[in-house]
């Protein structure tokens, strides 16, 4: 840690923890239901579990994306953070949003839009919120003595999130426009400018891993966001085969779509090769393993598995079942979820002076999770080819097709608890790290906590 | 080599050409997606229904046009499915249709023992003309008919106890293609009415000979001859 503000980083960091963990109760609450034990269902019916279950995967997300901005600009910026006061306002009525969000799912208190449930009262307030965060970080890059290519991609690619956002704001009485304008919002972040994010944590933590030449990983940056947007962009068209939207869109989706694993195996290449030329033996060895991790994981989840489904031809009957579900688990698990713990992996060291990431429990955290992730997406896989041959294919009654699939959630129960288990020893060794250094006289400690760590490579 | 501003230029000139052509699409998308929806019967009900969707949060579990949780039924053609009286039945009271299963919420709108009949019945309404709505949007033919369904028309049935009665022993392997009265096989052509549609002579050579009538056909050879061919004979002509 260079900067003393970078350390706001480590608390949201600590609140992705608790969010994230809160995410896998609820992840269990939907396993048991789709297993026949709906007990809670007077309490949590299956649509509020899941509300919750997908909000809080975007929450802990964001504030995962926040954390790492926290980290990265200063550093990329040679400054401390603008206003480091306002962040802590910012990290707080953000949480204070999320759950009041949560809370009132509980209550019927929702908009019915798959991902974007948060009411609209609350909309406004996480407006105001991602401004005041984006105004933090632009006043920091802006005042800062350089600015980086890694801290334009990812300041543009927090820009662009917050202005996607508010497509899914406009009110339409027609259902089909509705259904268009969220997917500007949830396809033009995940499969867009999310990647933007992802991309610069990458380029950032590759730089700090392997200490390659910047110019080097971020000549390759701009290559990889630009298939990534070449593809993504007109992608799209992939949700509009069959929302009443014309039938153009399966051809424009269709082969847009088909590039899109191109851009994450670029990604993955672009990590793995960096990773073998890096002259540097970096000490935190599992900082490099998630992010390789995340690099490999989102190619197959993202690029591989969202292609297996989105043809035209097969997605006209694999459409609206839990092959979507396979495939959206191991995406978001991949590109998503993996950056932020890759990116935590690495500034933990740095902000708390501790090195327990030489603790057994943070490389079995990496395998278990990643295991239970893998098996999970198999499940989920196994049932969803089943839907789609009995319901779709043989026209048998939907009810009846779920049943028999039941046997099958407890094989996804079962992962998740593989899963679960992972993040256990994850959030263990989080906590082994103790508490940032906060004290200014042990500046020392602060400048350099961990001896072999990489920070001079700037 | 590519150079750092040639990879910039890359990614800023493909961003905005894709951006472009996004947008356009979109504009003409925004264009026909009224007519193709149907805009013009979407009736002040039809949209109050759609509030009820919305506010309830159906596709948390149901899907729409594909969309939704996978948890629940399909809803896009619904109405066609299942007819509006049932889903107004169930809507009452879910737990009725849904016994051990899996359980619907029991919405107080749709509840005559919550809001009163009227009201109740109002909101159902609303609720059916909505997806009775969506049910005539063109999804490009989502969902699709399913291509694999097994014809329950065509599976083979148990020949009566009044048609064996009848039949001589000697019929007893043609029953395992072939009905009569709509009992039977279904691999082969039903025999009801045979003798009026083909002549004795025909019949006995198809029966000693399929293949040299119809080659490659799957009716067997099964060297019937002699009296059992009478025998048969005179009982299809009875048919």
């Amino acid at each position: 840690m260079k900067y003393k503000t970078q350390k706001i980083a480590y608390w949201f960091f600590a609140a992705c923890m608790l969010l994230f963990s809160l995410q896998l109760v609820y992840g269990f609450i939907l396993g048991f239901a789709r297993m026949g034990f709906d007990n809670l269902h007077e309490l949590i019916p299956f649509n509020t579990a899941r509300a919750v279950h997908t909000n809080l995967l975007v929450v802990w997300l964001l504030t995962g994306f926040m954390g790492s901005a926290y980290y990265i600009i200063p550093e990329e910026s040679e400054r401390e953070i603008w206003m480091p006061k306002l962040a802590w306002i910012q990290l707080i009525s953000l949480l204070l949003v999320g759950v009041v969000a949560v809370v009132g799912y509980h209550f019927n208190h929702w908009e019915g839009r798959k991902f974007l449930e948060i009411p609209r009262e609350l909309d406004y307030l996480v407006v105001v919120n991602v401004l005041t965060f984006l105004l933090i970080i632009f006043m920091t890059i802006w005042t800062g003595k350089r600015k980086t290519t890694t801290a334009m991609v990812l300041f543009f690619g927090l820009l662009m999130s917050a202005l996607l956002y508010l497509p899914g704001m406009i009110d339409f009485d027609n259902v089909t426009f509705d259904s268009f304008f969220r997917w500007w919002v949830v396809h033009l972040w995940v499969e867009g400018v999310w990647e933007l994010i992802m991309g610069a944590i990458l380029s950032f933590l590759l730089i700090k891993l392997t200490g390659i030449d910047r110019e080097v990983i971020e000549k390759w940056l701009y290559v990889i966001v630009g298939f990534t947007f070449l593809s993504g962009i007109l992608g799209t068209g992939h949700h509009y085969y069959y929302t009443g939207a014309p039938r153009y869109w399966l051809m424009v989706g269709g082969v847009f779509s088909a590039l899109e694993p191109l851009a994450f195996l670029g990604m993955a290449m672009y990590a793995l090769s960096m990773a073998r030329r890096g002259g540097r033996k970096n000490p935190n060895r599992i900082a490099l393993m998630w992010t390789l991790g995340c690099a490999i994981m989102s190619f197959v989840g993202a690029g591989f598995l969202g292609f297996a489904h989105t043809l035209p031809g097969v997605n006209m009957w694999t459409h609206g079942t839990l092959v979507t579900a396979m495939h959206g688990h191991m995406a978001f698990w991949g590109a998503y979820a993996m950056i932020v713990l890759a990116m935590i992996s690495y500034a933990l060291p740095q902000l708390t002076g501790r090195a327990m990431h030489k603790h057994w429990m943070a490389e079995w955290g990496f395998w278990l999770s990643n295991i239970g992730m893998v098996c999970m997406t198999g499940a989920f896989g196994v049932m969803g080819v089943a839907q789609v041959y009995m319901e779709r294919k043989a026209g048998m009654d939907f009810m009846h097709v779920q049943e028999s699939l039941e046997v099958h959630a407890f094989g996804l129960v079962c992962a998740g608890a593989l899963l679960t288990l992972g993040m256990v020893f994850f959030i263990k060794n989080f906590i082994s790290y103790g508490l940032p250094v906060m004290d200014e006289s042990a500046g020392a400690v602060t400048s350099n906590p961990v001896p072999a760590a990489p920070d001079k490579s700037l | 080599m590519l150079t750092k501003s040639a990879a910039k230029a890359f990614f800023l000139g493909g961003t905005a050409l894709c951006g472009v052509a996004f947008l356009l699409l979109t504009m003409d998308t925004l264009k026909a997606m009224p007519e193709r929806s149907n805009q013009e019967q979407m009736s002040e009900q039809v949209v109050r229904g759609h509030h009820i969707w919305n506010k309830n949060n159906c596709m948390g579990c149901h899907t729409l046009m594909g969309e939704g949780a996978y948890y629940a039924p399909e809803l896009t053609k619904v109405v066609e499915r299942r007819g509006e009286v049932y889903i107004d039945d169930l809507l009452r009271d879910p737990s009725r249709y849904t016994q051990d299963g899996r359980q619907m919420v029991k919405y107080d709108i749709f509840n005559p023992d919550e809001v009163g009949e009227e009201v109740s019945a109002g909101h159902r309404a609303d609720i059916i003309a909505f997806l009775a709505w969506v049910g005539r949007i063109d999804t490009n033919g989502f969902p699709a008919d399913p291509d694999m369904a097994v014809d329950t028309s065509r599976q083979p049935t148990p020949v009566t106890a009044a048609v064996l009665a009848e039949a001589p022993k000697q019929m007893g392997t043609c029953f395992g293609c072939h009905s009569v009265q709509g009992g039977g096989g279904t691999v082969g052509p039903a025999l009801d009415g045979v003798s009026s549609r083909l002549d004795r002579d025909y019949l006995i050579k198809w029966i000693s000979d399929p293949q040299s009538v119809k080659p490659g056909t799957t009716m067997p050879n099964l060297g019937i001859k002699g009296e059992d061919m009478d025998t048969i004979i005179q009982y299809l002509e009875t048919l």
